[in-house]
């Protein structure tokens, strides 16, 4: 159990934050003290206006509160992906399966007279697996994550996941090592939207924007992207890992089309950086815990879907790499080069799967990626993870149908 | 306000509250920390942030399981409720005969780990050192206009641990630290822009050089202007000190004990035998005097060591906590790391470091008729301990015969940890310390995959 508070004070240009754990009225004084303490000289204090609480919309459902499942319940799911994994193969060589839960309670008052709450449940329950072939040892990885309750973690889902990690990591040893050059990609809808989240998301941050350090910085009503490429953040999606119902200071969560049909149409933003930018409040100012200030940042990214077969994009490469599953990823954003992790990809012969490939990797500049994308799947797929920014962790989702991109450096070796 | 206990005084409270619950055998851990940060925009402090946190950390071994629970309600009641929870917690997990609690006293080291007042200083001269940064990185050249995020960064704590089975001790510690990105622009119309990062920390003030972080962010954003991209091809490639601490940090986890118990360490049963080339030693020295995350004792109460781990390309050993050490009937390292008092011990490194060489690497650079020189690393997080293979994006500066030819962009580097290490060919005389402890010189590799157009 960790309860604490945070409190801020703006005056002109500067911020000031004071933050701790607090047990009742007092230490909360005492903290509110601390923060007014550094802009007290020369700042005016205005009368605040006494908070008014409302409510907002909420966007997940739990109708299991994990608080009351017993641990037996929750040790039985860990057992059974361990039983399962090491049950599908004999090249499994270690399972380990872990169960996490939160529950965050939010209060946030501010002295424009707003008073909202919120309560987000969230739940993470990961299986990763250790498979070993002569002296090849590879990893496989599935997590099921939500805001959401406990139903979420049935039977049939832990099995999945299970089987999911344990068949990556068999595949994996087998498979031969990525060869480094630059091919046509297809990224399967399963492959999760990190792409989305690397090579686009970060780079429309509002905060970045105001810098005018984005390679999207004053592009607002430019084309930036293929006409077949809508991106949108939700953080409003029902029971996703990014989904709350008010955002870190207290601003109802939103469905923003960021890109529409390839035109930018507005940036992720917090209060601060709704203002200075002139554009609405998106409900994106996030924050780790009350231990940090909010910051821009996204809550579930997807590229929407669009109108081709996937079998048919996957038809139309004669020579390439189909990726099936991708990892992590890090942008940096004033140049837009990024980077992502693929833990499961094949090539393409003939339009046809081939051979497991391990151990890429893909690189390239967001904006000259996402002009370039020229067939975009009527599918869709979900990945989920933790975002790290400025050293704070933010749960997200991300999402995006099967893709075609005809030229991107990939990363992998050479014999 | 609810009578705050010292902090002593809160341990005993939750070593009384274990004994009244009748379990077998606990530990409190406490840590109370201050720290703040500063943050500036064109010129001025744009946001400070003060930070206060204490709590405990309850573990409880019964009948060989183990419970764990934390919490920051430091009443009596908050505690005794922790406490009840770590012995329900001891109650459900699997039992192993190897789990224990620190029984043995600690030595008195002073490691020169703390300076009073660090985090007392005046707003005014924290912001300070953070302008420092920027102007030194302006003065480099004209290209550098703007500052993606400067942040001054401070923090003083103390850390108690006390167990039923008879270990008592604290440390208190500070910790300074100050980075920036500098961002340099071409000046030509709709000019290419680049990103250049530096950090450093100390634990003391006046040890932090904010010129040098400013001048080092400044060059490493200069240098990558007129990137282009490069074939796909074979090259040698060099790792400045910064750049090897990079990947040492990644290398880290192959030396837990635990992963290699779990068989997910690529040096699971390699003591004695050659993973490195003979150039490379590498040491974990929790007793470096000022080191960034030197302590007398880890987070449960074990003296920490100081260990050589790779010694001229041979394995000699793990990083350990009680447990592990046990199930490989040795000594533990004190290597059971915990970053507060909400987490449970993990095995990590301390002070981390490849011993300093004898090589030239200016020297071996200009031997090499082409080279890569690093300049950033993308994804270091997705490096495989288990499998040890990486495959990273890149920026850095293709060398001819030591000289720079331009500097490249979107460009990947792959390879795998164990072939790292033995066609390391150069290793430095410039060993350097930075964040998180680790330390490294210049390293030479023979020969890495880069992918490119």
């Amino acid at each position: 159990m960790d309860q604490g508070a945070g409190i801020r004070v703006t005056s002109g240009e500067r911020t000031t934050y004071a933050n701790g754990n607090v047990a009742d009225v007092d230490d909360l004084i005492a903290l509110a003290g601390r923060a007014a303490r550094s802009v007290a000289d020369g700042g005016e204090l205005h009368e605040a206006t006494p908070p008014e609480p409302d409510s907002v919309p909420r966007h997940s459902t739990v109708a299991i509160d994990p608080r009351s499942v017993a641990v037996e319940r929750k040790l039985g799911l860990l057992r059974r992906a361990n039983e399962v994994a090491r049950g599908l193969d004999p090249r499994v060589q270690q399972v380990t399966a872990s169960y996490g839960e939160s529950v965050q309670e939010i209060l946030i008052a501010n002295s424009d007279g707003l008073l909202r709450t919120d309560t987000r449940v969230r739940l993470n329950l990961a299986v990763h697996v250790v498979a070993k072939q002569g002296e090849v040892l590879e990893s496989g990885f599935e997590a099921l994550r939500g805001t959401a309750g406990f139903e979420m973690l049935t039977d049939q889902a832990v099995e999945q996941a299970a089987t999911d990690a344990t068949r990556r990591a068999v595949l994996n040893v087998g498979a031969d090592p990525a060869p480094a050059g630059t091919y046509t990609v297809v990224l399967s809808s399963e492959a999760g939207g990190t792409l989305i989240h690397e090579s686009v998301g970060h780079g429309l941050e509002a905060d970045l924007n105001l810098k005018g350090l984005s390679v999207y910085s004053g592009r607002i009503g430019q084309k930036v992207a293929s006409e077949l490429i809508t991106v949108i953040d939700d953080g409003t999606d029902p029971d996703r890992r990014g989904t709350s119902a008010i955002d870190d200071e207290g601003t109802p969560t939103n469905r923003t089309v960021l890109i529409e049909n390839g035109i930018l149409r507005t940036y992720l933003s917090d209060r601060k950086h709704a203002e200075k930018l002139g554009i609405p409040r998106s409900g994106n100012g996030r924050r780790e815990s009350f231990r940090y200030l909010p910051i821009c940042r996204m809550t579930n990214t997807m590229i929407a879907r669009g109108t081709s077969e996937p079998a048919e994009i996957l038809r139309s490469v004669k020579d390439g790499v189909f990726v099936k599953k991708m990892g992590g990823g890090q942008v940096d954003v004033v140049s837009g080069n990024f980077a992502f992790e693929i833990t499961e990809c094949y090539r393409i012969r003939d339009g046809k799967l081939a051979e497991p490939l391990r151990g890429a990797t893909l690189v390239g500049q967001g904006p000259k990626l996402m002009s370039e994308i020229d067939m975009v799947g009527s599918d869709l797929g979900y990945s989920t993870g933790t975002c790290g920014k400025d050293g704070q962790g933010a749960p997200v989702a991300d999402a995006q149908p099967t893709i075609r991109i005809p030229s991107v450096v990939v990363g992998g070796k050479l014999k | 306000m609810s009578e705050r206990l010292t902090n002593e005084a809160t341990v005993d409270t939750a070593l009384d509250a274990l004994r009244s619950l009748g379990v077998a055998t606990g530990e409190v851990f406490l840590r109370e920390a201050q720290s703040g940060s500063v943050e500036i925009k064109e010129g001025a402090i744009e946001s400070a942030i003060a930070r206060g946190e204490r709590g405990v950390g309850i573990r409880v071994l019964d009948e060989q399981r183990l419970g764990f629970a934390y919490t920051s309600d430091l009443s009596a009641d908050g505690i005794r409720t922790c406490a009840d929870t770590a012995r329900r917690m001891s109650g459900v997990t699997e039992a192993d005969p190897d789990l224990a609690l620190a029984k043995k006293a600690i030595d008195d080291a002073d490691l020169d780990i703390y300076q009073a007042g660090v985090v007392d200083r005046p707003l005014a001269e924290r912001g300070a050192v953070a302008l420092t940064v920027e102007e030194a990185a302006r003065a480099v050249d004209p290209r550098i206009r703007q500052f993606r995020k400067t942040t001054y960064s401070d923090s003083e704590s103390t850390t108690i641990i006390a167990t039923t089975t008879g270990v008592r001790a604290s440390y208190r510690e500070s910790y300074c630290g100050v980075m920036t990105s500098a961002v340099a622009t071409e000046t030509s119309p709709g000019g290419e822009r680049q990103v250049g990062y530096h950090g450093e920390a100390a634990r003391r003030f006046a040890e932090l050089d904010p010129v040098r972080v400013g001048q080092r962010a400044a060059q490493r954003a200069v240098e990558k202007l007129g990137s282009r991209p490069l074939a796909t091809q074979k090259l040698p490639v060099v790792l400045d000190p910064w750049m090897a601490m990079d990947l040492l940090r990644a290398i880290g986890p192959l030396f837990s004990a635990d992963n290699v118990l779990k068989g997910r360490s690529l040096f699971a049963g390699k003591v004695g035998q050659r993973v490195a080339n003979e150039k490379i030693t590498i040491v974990d020295d929790a007793r470096k005097p000022r080191g960034l995350r030197s302590a007398p004792f880890d987070g449960e109460g074990v003296a920490t060591t100081t260990r050589t781990l790779i010694d001229r390309g041979s394995l000699r050993g793990y990083l350990t906590s009680l447990k592990t050490a046990s199930k490989l009937h040795i000594d533990p390292s004190g290597n059971a790391r915990r970053g507060g008092y909400g987490s449970p011990a993990r095995i990590g490194p301390s002070n981390l470091f490849v011993a300093a060489g004898s090589d030239d690497a200016e020297g071996i650079v200009r031997g090499l008729d082409h080279a890569l020189a690093v300049t950033s690393l993308l994804n270091l997080h997705t490096i495989d301990p288990v499998s040890g293979e990486f495959s990273l994006g890149a920026t850095g500066n293709y060398l001819e015969r030591g000289g720079r030819v331009h500097p490249a962009e979107g460009i990947t580097i792959a390879g795998n940890l164990t072939h790292l290490l033995g066609a390391v060919v150069g290793v430095g005389n410039d060993l350097v310390f930075g964040p998180g402890g680790l330390g490294s010189p210049t390293l030479v590799i023979s020969e890495l995959s880069i992918g490119g157009a």
